[in-house]
């Protein structure tokens, strides 16, 4: 038993020193309904400082329940009891001046005290005349404190507070004072909520942020009025269950419409202040001021960037056009350079060629045959057209300088020369396709072949062999030798290997080759068969050669009218030669018909040449 | 609402479950109200409990057991390696996590430890929907103090992966104290609780503070070489020494055999905890003959003296490491099976002849009825988000008041407990005598208990000119409030008069 001792004398209330330690953080264990309790306390921000300011209030609260001062209802002596419903509950208990903020605790209090005033048994005491029973206007006073008493029926009279000034301000009204007239409105209706701690309206200078959640809290208001008290039918009245039900329908219709009212009331109310309010307007100002600096200050950069892109692009455009007109030019200088050097060098090359026609002519083609003549010129054409320019120049310089004969030795030794080189081509192509076919024999032929020589009798045997037995014929090869072994001259075996192998190499061959030696059959075989035939094929070439050899050789005169009739008269024309030939003075039409062919067979040979010349460059490749 | 509460130990697991403002175990479908913690895997299934520890004798490589100790584990971690090393399964590390390699015969699985522990907490929803209906998944799940955030990660997926809604994880002695409701009945007050879990495998000792109904753990240890297998092992190492000079054969070689005698003798075990003798038979134990033992509980106490030893030195070990003394504490939890043996509550008691002994419920399931109270607390709330924050300010020191006995010596109350959660109002009503015209309340601070010096006095109220009463006490009425600062506010009234006087005290900055 632990007992506090008295205090010295002159001994007072006193502090030595503060404490010396401050709180320390410990690790708890999260379980067990005190840690809930007391994470929930602190998760509300229900601090110690906070609590204990609620404390003290309720302390006040208490002191003051001793204070409060009722207010006597002076008219509480003639109200009919019957009338319940429209009384004013608070008034009735004296508590017209706190109403819905007054404690339970004063509740209790006010209706002791009317009771002890206003029982009907104090005033029997006192002689005051009292109505038979429930008509006392006592009753008024148990009511209103059944009504107060009860937090739910009390909840349902705070909602209809007759005190309470429904109004709305209209949008007129505020638009000088929007403070002064929705501050108390909002301050008002703010009882209804059921969160604590509403948002105030604040003044001009509130922030954007508290203006939102001013706004946002109203525009999500959560009301806890309910409108059970103006229910017009009492629940309890009802006599049956089915009566009951019909009642309550009834109620809960007409509470829906008044709450569905009251929220309309509020949502005006928070419309009328949100469209009157100077903040939003200013905010909404501001935002706009801000986006459009915002916008202009994007515009203004993204111009920028254009035209400086744009520049860009136009100095790049530009060196790239001045680079390519440069090339251009250069190359067109170059072309034209080439260009001119090309024609220069073709006129030329034609200017010493019609010289050197000329110098031919002039000559008379050294000869006085006309065949000779015509020869003659065919080979100054060729000449024409293989030699160089310089040779050509040369050509003409002795042609021109010498006489007749040195000039035509010197022509006959150009055309030799000429002549000499196209064969040696067309030896050098020959050599190299046979060259080619014999390495083709020889890597297929083997052994066997490669030993036993194949006379042109016998390739000729083979290849006949070949077309008679075509592929097909049983034990073909077999067949082709034992054949070429009957056949043949040369009187070598071949064997069936032998015969594919050459076979093989044949078709490997050019088909030059091949007319090569079609060709050297057909010789043969004219060796073969006497003169006769070819005395035969002869006569008439020579006969039909003759009288055109008679006949005068063309002018370069006639021969220039010759072509332009022939390219007048298209080939369609009908008596084409007759036209031809009266186009060509001192020429009949045979003349000409005669002059077209021989120059059709001029261009042919020509184009022959041409032909044999490319080939064998392409094989040489 | 009802609520499930889980406990997942290493070698048992047990469900318990929150239904009518009451917590009780929910027994298996085999009547168990504890579940062995063993997973054998076959070629087609998955076998969870008893029949699994019971056909372990044939299949051992493909039986999981004590997987709450490689549960969230790598490699590296020493305990981990030492649960590989002394495994009987195989257990290989693939893509930087543990898992069990399982040859069931046909196929090698692999299986990692948190399939296995979801295996398990499957097992325990079954359990306990058969009691509440499949609708209720809110679960608490217990979990070791020293256990890892990792570890901590690792079981609540596992009971997530088990289709359980994991409303939190507890420490295990705190779920124990829940169980026993200590603190919850009034927010105010302060003990020391020792909560003694001997679990399967090892020995783990809390000191607890509880304060206003909050509960802090003070210091902690745990041994593993201590557990319910090694008295079971001793007694099976005296069975098999028995069998030897019976027979003249040793079966110590033969994993098979001691896997027979572990089984009788965890048998004897059990019966030994209520009865005073038990039979041990083990069929064809080696080479077809049988083996028939009578052990006392005497015997089985001599046998297992050395390891009560170390238990009574682990919590010696833990009072000194903590500063305490035996009679600072005030209540001893039991919970783990092995703690049902009756000459280690002996011992405990002994130990603290002060405090009281709780074993009232069954050592093993104390934490599981704990975590389902817990569960209860919490379900139903609305979420509770996972990270509370459970660090909170306390008072530092003690706030005491001088006063004097009836012998005329000074002595000192705590007033106001240090550790108590802040902000928080303690109301005492003390007494004076009724001769004296004033009274005078000093105020000192002290942070241990023994250690108030004159100096320590940091204030004094003063209550004067109070109407005598001739004979008789008058009370006086004492409030303190302390702000999350920890600056205090004293308020002293006399009751009979209303004369009232307050002070504030800051804290020295």
């Amino acid at each position: 038993m632990l007992l506090l001792p008295s205090a010295a004398e002159g001994q007072g209330t006193a502090i030595t020193h503060a404490l010396t330690s401050a709180s320390a953080v410990c690790q708890v264990e999260p379980v067990g309904r005190w840690f809930e309790a007391f994470v929930k306390r602190r998760n509300r921000n229900a601090s110690t400082s906070f609590q204990e300011l609620e404390d003290k209030k309720e302390l006040s609260e208490e002191s003051e329940d001793e204070e409060l001062q009722l207010e006597e209802f002076p008219m509480l002596k003639t109200l009919d009891p019957k009338d319940w419903k429209n009384q004013d509950h608070y008034a009735v208990l004296g508590l017209g001046h706190v109403r819905y903020k007054a404690t339970q605790r004063q509740i209790k209090a006010a209706h002791k005290t009317m009771v002890l005033k206003h029982h009907p048994d104090k005033r029997k005491a006192a002689g005051e005349p009292i109505k038979e029973g429930d008509n006392d206007y006592f009753t008024c006073i148990t009511k209103a404190y059944e009504m107060l008493s009860d937090p739910v029926k009390r909840r349902a009279f705070n909602s209809v507070d007759p005190t309470f000034d429904n109004s709305v301000p209209s949008k007129s009204e505020a638009k000088e004072n929007f403070f002064q007239v929705f501050s108390p409105v909002f301050e008002r209706n703010s009882r209804w909520s059921n969160k604590k701690n509403v948002p105030k309206l604040g003044d001009m200078n509130s922030s954007f942020e508290d203006v939102d959640a001013f706004y946002s809290f109203w525009y999500n208001f959560d009301s806890w009025r309910e409108f059970s008290y103006l229910d017009e039918e009492e629940k309890e009245k009802a006599e049956c269950r089915d009566e009951r039900k019909w009642i309550e329908k009834q109620n809960r219709a007409t509470r829906a419409q008044r709450k569905k009212e009251e929220m309309n009331r509020i949502r005006t109310l928070v419309d009328n202040a949100y469209s009157c309010d100077p903040r939003i307007k200013k905010f909404k100002e501001e935002g706009k001021a801000k986006k459009e600096a915002e916008k202009r200050a994007k515009a203004e950069a993204r111009r920028k960037e254009q035209e400086a892109k744009e520049k860009q692009r136009q100095a790049e455009l530009e060196a790239v056009r001045l680079a390519k007109e440069k090339e251009e030019e250069e190359v067109r200088q170059q072309a034209l350079l080439a260009k001119k050097e090309k024609e220069i060098q073709k006129k030329a090359i034609k200017k010493e060629r019609q010289k050197l026609r000329n110098s031919c002519k002039n000559w008379n083609h050294f000869s006085d045959n006309e065949a000779d003549r015509v020869k003659m010129m065919e080979e100054v054409e060729k000449l024409c057209d293989r030699l160089e320019l310089a040779s050509l120049q040369c050509l003409n310089e002795i042609l021109a300088s010498s006489t007749r004969e040195v000039g035509k030795a010197a022509l006959e030794k150009q055309i030799e020369e000429v002549n000499e080189l196209m064969r040696k081509e067309k030896e050098e192509a020959d050599a190299r396709m046979r060259q080619a076919s014999k390495n083709a024999e020889k890597s297929t032929g083997g052994s066997g072949s490669g030993s036993k020589n194949w006379s042109e009798d016998d390739l000729q045997l083979l290849i006949k062999a070949v077309n008679l037995f075509p592929a097909g014929t049983n034990s073909r090869w077999e067949v082709i030798a034992n054949y070429m072994n009957i056949h043949s001259s040369s009187g070598v075996k071949r064997t069936a290997k032998d015969v594919i192998g050459k076979a093989k190499s044949l078709q490997k061959l050019d088909p030059h080759q091949k007319d090569d030696i079609n060709k050297k059959a057909f010789d043969k075989f004219k060796k073969e068969h006497g003169v006769a035939p070819q005395a035969d094929s002869a006569a008439p070439s020579e006969r039909f050669e003759g009288p055109c050899i008679d006949s005068i050789p063309w002018t370069t005169e006639e021969q220039k009218l010759l072509e332009q009739a022939l390219k007048t008269y298209p080939v369609n024309t009908p008596e084409r030669w007759e036209k031809i030939a009266e186009a060509v003075p001192g020429r009949t039409k045979k003349d000409c018909m005669r002059r077209y062919k021989e120059l059709v067979e001029m261009v042919k040979a020509k184009k022959a040449a041409q032909e044999q010349v490319l080939n064998a460059s392409r094989a040489r490749k | 609402m009802a609520a499930i509460g889980v406990h997942l130990g290493c070698t048992s697991a047990c469900v318990a479950v929150y239904k009518d403002g009451r917590a009780d175990v929910v027994a298996n479908d085999a009547g168990d109200r504890v579940t062995p913690a063993v997973v054998a895997y076959s070629e087609r299934e998955q076998v969870v409990g008893l029949a699994a520890k019971q056909s372990r004798i044939r299949n051992i490589s493909s039986t999981v057991v004590k997987v709450k100790q490689i549960l969230g584990r790598s490699t590296a971690d020493p305990q981990a390696q030492k649960y590989i090393s002394e495994s009987k399964c195989l257990v290989i590390e693939k893509n930087g996590k543990l898992q069990y390699e399982i040859d069931t015969g046909e196929e090698t699985k692999l299986v990692s430890p948190e399939d296995v522990a979801r295996l398990i907490f499957s097992k325990m929803k079954e359990t306990a929907h058969s009691v509440l209906g499949s609708d209720a998944n809110d679960v608490v799940v217990t979990v070791p103090f020293d256990f890892g955030e990792k570890q901590k990660s690792a079981l609540g997926e596992a009971a997530g992966a088990a289709g359980f809604n994991v409303l939190r994880l507890i420490h295990e002695p705190s779920a124990a104290l829940l169980a026993y409701g200590i603190g919850q009945d009034c927010p105010t007050g302060k003990s020391n609780v020792l909560v003694f879990k001997l679990g399967g495998t090892s020995l783990s000792l809390s000191i607890m503070e509880v304060n206003s109904g909050m509960y802090r753990v003070l210091s902690t240890n745990t041994s593993d070489n201590i557990g319910g297998v090694h008295f079971t092992d001793s007694l099976a190492q005296y069975l098999a020494s028995e069998f030897q000079r019976l027979f003249k054969h040793d079966v110590r070689g033969s994993a098979r055999a001691m896997m027979k005698l572990m089984n009788s003798a965890e048998v004897a075990k059990h019966s030994l905890s209520t009865l005073g003798s038990a039979n041990c038979f083990v069929d064809s134990l080696y080479e077809g003959q049988d083996f028939d033992c009578n052990v006392s509980r005497a015997r089985f106490e001599l046998l297992c003296s050395p390891l009560f030893n170390k238990c009574i030195e682990a919590v010696r070990a833990l009072l000194q490491q903590s500063g305490f003394t035996a009679d600072d504490i005030n209540k001893v939890v039991l919970c783990g099976g092995s703690s049902r043996i009756p000459r280690l509550q002996q011992l405990i008691k002994d130990l603290f002849p002060a405090g009281d002994l709780l074993n009232s419920i069954p050592p093993d399931e104390v934490i599981p009825i704990g975590a389902a109270i817990e569960a209860g607390i919490l379900v139903g709330k609305e979420s509770t988000s996972g990270d509370d924050s459970v660090l909170i300010e306390c008072s530092a020191r003690d706030i005491l008041v001088k006063g004097v006995d009836e012998s005329g010596a000074n002595r000192f109350t705590v007033l106001f407990p240090s550790g108590t959660p802040l902000p928080a109002r303690r109301q005492h009503t003390l007494q004076a005598p009724g001769s004296i015209s004033s009274v005078c309340l000093e105020l000192y601070e002290s942070e241990g208990k023994n250690s108030v010096k004159e100096e320590t006095k940091f204030a004094q109220v003063v209550l004067q000119d109070l109407d005598k009463k001739e004979n008789g006490l008058r009370d006086i009425l004492a409030v303190l409030t302390m702000k999350r600062d920890g600056s205090l506010q004293v308020t002293c009234t006399d009751q009979e008069t209303g004369k009232c006087e307050a002070i504030t005290v800051e804290v020295a900055s």
